[in-house]
């Protein structure tokens, strides 16, 4: 408590100081620095308050001498008056000098003073026009009624002017000058969450002058940003993609803010849809220029993060949640699928594209042939061709996770022999950047793998210890080195979830396989993905929901 | 609903009361009835403002209420004028008490604490009354900043939001003109109004004027597509001014003109001939009669072009709609255009 008393006297005096030298903010250093300083300065004004409220009125003046001081500058400045909650926190601490019980003279001045205060933050700014205050009070004009029409009406008038700006560019006399559209960028800063002022600040962001340069002020920019992620302020899309192409940072800290959103939670697709969606990225990155920035950022924490799930489950909705904006969109100009993935061939983009569900699900081996052998190829080109080299169109294959899964879940639920194009295809997408020896020795391993369980299928009955064989673990060796882990953790629990047999020792498997927190986390996260997964395919298969929904539950339970 | 109309009258009493020194007698419980009062009006207001028949009935209690209010003392009070006012009685009511001097120090503080509870009270601040009293503080600073710095080049602009603001009103300012009468005059300062001479460089192709406030030319848009909008008001215009007058005006604002020609096409065609009479008749007493019909057409024909053209357009297409008759009696057109003879 000393110690808090102590910060906030330093607080006090710093803040005492600022407030003197702005006064009342009529100049532009003046009201720059107060816009710059306005959530601090609230802050300080809220610890203020809570200091004072355990006080009564004397020892306020004891402990702050100089405080009717500060609260009377802070209320000759109208930047600070219009700023959030600012007003409403002063006005409590003018509150909190009111003496109960007023002893003598000195304290009813006090009172009267402090009154005159308050009354002067309620009512402040009168028009000087007398004859307009007449009239109105004439006609039955409360301030309560006139003052919200004035303000929308003046943010209206402003609204048309810029966007006569916008439209007529040099062609008009009644251009708004760039210095009046930067002053007027400037001094709606503490505005900019009252709804009021939602149309300025559009308009602010979607109406380019003619001029090369940036014309707003900077931090105009940095608080839309910060208002619209933390949902103080609302804007249509085509606003906030004004506001991510004006200004680079604002994009930045949008995908930031996705990110700690996304590492704070638990991964679940549903959330993650949920942020994705709540974050605006999807439809804002219809413009190619946000898509490529986005998509940069998320190909660069994978890179970081070595591949992390939740960074790949992110990639895969967001692309879902894009494509679904691009079809909405209707602008007359669409762009090229080229545009938007630079780095992988058209062809190859297009047939990622197709959604599994769009194709009937005993065509799905043809597609899956047909992108393996275009992946393939541009994989074992030597030349490494037009585009991007394995790990480019590895980075495009990941975006439609779709396809993996799919192949994984086909290679067990078909009696036939696997394929090589999709052996080729799980191994790819597992460790993009194993040479072709390497590959290849996966494939076999899978393929032996598969192998065994299918033998396990045809068998009468198994157990868990069976399935553990299958997988190659003996019984008394230590489990399997990691690379081959996660591949071979996948076909095991598709096995689990397909083969009719398999339901009653499902729990048990997993138990075996699971022996870190780690690899609970991957399984709870294969089958959140493959529910989620199933949900958006309409794929059928109660026995097989139901068992993962059941594993899932007593999964996270353990966590 | 007759003991929601006396709890109005009762209220506006309260309300009224609130700025005198009269308050001076008050004490603690007087106020936070007062203020219960109002919190239960503003609920009234929230409840009946989807319901037409009683929120049209409280609002024309409220605006005769006023009307004879605001004939006593120089200083009409405006309190509770119309239904929409209800939704903020309880500021207006907190705003008055907490500026009244006469209001005892120990009632004030009492006050205070009611309308400023401070951070723990429940509700949005949409809903509670600290939260609103500080939404308004933060409009009149907005409006402020706004005024003194995103306003600074272009005072023209400034004007229009006032007037627009001014103009719009509770119901309007000249609405409210209009409902508390002389209707005749009102009617005869707006056609004057509309008359005046335009300002020689049109303002608003000009960045920066001289500024003067409430040149004429910028209220006569305003005053033209307020007039425009007010479908009875209009009406009594065109019906109730001189032809002379209407003319002149039409003549100045084309706008004006289109819906002049289509009242009086419609007027036109709620009379019917009396043959035993030879003279066209309307069906009830309030239908224009065909002298008055006549006169207008007379004086719009006789205004400067393109006027005069636009009229006898008209005339003679309606005439060809009914039916292109030379004899009269079949068609009022026809019988108009033959009356006026062919002009000039």
């Amino acid at each position: 408590m000393a110690q808090d008393s102590v910060g906030l006297s330093s607080d006090y005096q710093f803040w005492m100081q600022k407030v003197s030298t702005w006064d009342q903010a009529s100049t532009v250093e003046t009201q720059q620095d107060t816009c710059l300083h306005l959530p601090r300065f609230q802050e300080f004004l809220r610890q203020m308050y809570e200091a004072l409220k355990e006080m009564d009125s004397n020892t306020v003046i004891e402990r702050f001498p100089t405080i009717g001081q500060l609260l009377a500058k802070t209320c000759r400045n109208p930047f600070i008056l219009a700023y959030d909650e600012s007003q409403k926190i002063l006005i409590w601490c003018l509150c909190c000098l009111i003496n109960k019980e007023p002893q003598n003279s000195g304290d009813s001045k006090l009172n009267s003073w402090t009154r005159g205060l308050l009354c002067h933050v309620l009512s402040a700014f009168r028009f000087d026009i007398r004859e307009v205050g007449l009239f109105t009070q004439g006609l039955g004009y409360a301030p309560a009624d006139y003052y919200p029409g004035l303000l929308k009406n003046m943010v209206l008038s402003l609204v048309s002017e810029l966007r006569e700006n916008h439209l007529n560019g040099f062609n008009t006399q009644r251009r708004m000058t760039p210095e009046r559209v930067r002053a007027l960028s400037r001094v709606c800063v503490p505005l900019i969450t009252l709804p009021d002022f939602e149309p300025l600040v559009e308009a602010l962001l979607t109406c380019h002058g003619c001029e090369p340069q940036e014309v707003l002020w900077p931090e105009f920019f940095d608080a839309v940003s910060e208002a619209f992620l933390l949902k103080k302020i609302s804007l249509p899309t085509s606003a906030v993609v004004c506001l991510w192409l004006r200004h680079l940072p604002s994009l930045e800290k949008a995908m930031l803010h996705l990110f700690e959103k996304l590492i704070s939670s638990e991964r679940n697709f549903l959330r993650i849809e949920r942020f994705v969606r709540d974050s605006s990225l999807p439809e804002a990155a219809c413009h190619p220029a946000i898509f490529r920035i986005v998509d940069e950022t998320f190909r660069y924490a994978l890179l970081e993060t070595d591949g992390a799930p939740e960074i790949l489950a992110t990639i895969q909705v967001f692309t879902r949640c894009f494509l679904e904006a691009l079809e909405k969109e209707n602008k007359q100009l669409k762009f090229a699928l080229r545009t938007y993935f630079p780095y992988a061939s058209p062809s190859l983009v297009t047939a990622l594209l197709q959604h599994p569900k769009d194709i009937p699900q005993g065509l799905w081996h043809q597609s899956l042939q047909h992108i393996s052998e275009m992946l393939r190829e541009i994989v074992e080109d030597q030349t490494h061709g037009s585009y991007g080299g394995p790990s480019d169109c590895w980075f495009a294959f990941i975006h439609f996770g779709g396809w993996a899964d799919v192949a994984a879940e086909q290679l067990l639920r078909s009696e036939a022999d696997p394929p090589e194009a999709v052996l080729w295809l799980l191994a790819f997408s597992y460790s993009p950047r194993d040479g072709s020896q390497q590959r290849a020795q996966t494939m076999e391993e899978v393929k032996a793998v598969l192998g065994r369980l299918l033998k396990l299928l045809r068998s009468p009955g198994f157990s868990a210890r069976d399935v553990q064989a299958a997988a190659g673990q003996s019984r008394e060796e230590a489990p399997r080195p990691l690379e081959c882990g996660p591949l071979i953790r996948r076909l095991l629990l598709n096995f689990l979830l397909w083969a009719p047999g398999a339901h009653a020792i499902a729990q048990e498997v997993i138990t075996l396989m699971a022996p870190t927190r780690e690899i609970t986390h991957e399984i709870t996260g294969f089958l959140d993905q493959t529910l989620y997964r199933w949900d958006h395919l309409c794929t059928t298969a109660p026995a097989s929901r139901k068992l993962a929904s059941e594993l899932l539950t007593e999964l996270r339970g353990q966590v | 609903m007759e003991s929601l109309l006396q709890q109005l009258a009762r209220f506006s009493e309260v309300l009224a009361v609130s700025r005198t020194p009269h308050v001076s007698t008050w004490d603690p419980a007087t106020v936070r009835r007062a203020l219960q009062w109002a919190r239960y009006l503003r609920h009234v207001h929230r409840r009946f403002g989807r319901h037409a028949r009683i929120r049209t009935a409280l609002e024309r209690r409220l605006q005769s209420q006023w009307r004879q209010d605001s004939g006593s003392g120089p200083a009409p009070d405006p309190g509770l004028t119309n239904f929409q006012a209800l939704g903020r009685c309880d500021l207006v009511l907190a705003l008055r008490l907490l500026q009244n001097r006469a209001l005892r120090e120990a009632v004030w503080h009492a006050l205070l604490q009611q309308v400023f509870p401070g951070p723990g009270v429940p509700g949005a601040d949409e809903e509670t009354l600290q939260g609103r009293l500080a939404h308004l503080a933060r409009r009149r600073a907005a409006v402020h900043v706004l005024r003194l710095h995103g306003y600074q080049e272009s005072p023209v602009v400034q004007e229009d939001a006032l007037l627009k603001t001014q103009a719009e009103g509770p119901g309007g300012l000249l609405s409210g003109l209009w409902e508390r009468g002389p209707q005749d005059n009102f009617l005869k300062v707006l056609a004057a109004a509309l008359l005046l001479p335009p300002p020689s460089p049109r303002p608003q192709e000009e960045e920066t004027g001289p500024g003067t406030p409430n040149t004429p030319g910028e209220g006569h848009h305003e005053l033209l597509r307020w007039l425009l909008g007010k479908a009875d008001i209009l009406a009594a215009f065109c019906r109730r001014l001189p032809a002379g007058v209407v003319a002149a005006v039409a003549g100045r604002h084309p706008e004006l003109s289109r819906v002049y020609l289509g009242l009086l096409a419609d007027w036109g065609r709620h009379l019917h001939y009396d043959l035993q009479r030879g003279v066209w008749v309307g069906a009830e007493s309030q239908a224009v009669p065909w002298e008055e019909l006549y006169g207008r057409f007379q004086s719009l024909c006789q205004a400067p072009p393109p006027l005069k053209d636009e009229v006898r357009t008209a005339l003679e297409s309606w005439k060809a709609q009914d039916g292109d008759f030379e004899v009269p009696g079949l068609s009022i057109w026809t019988d108009l255009l033959l009356a006026l003879g062919t002009g000039t």
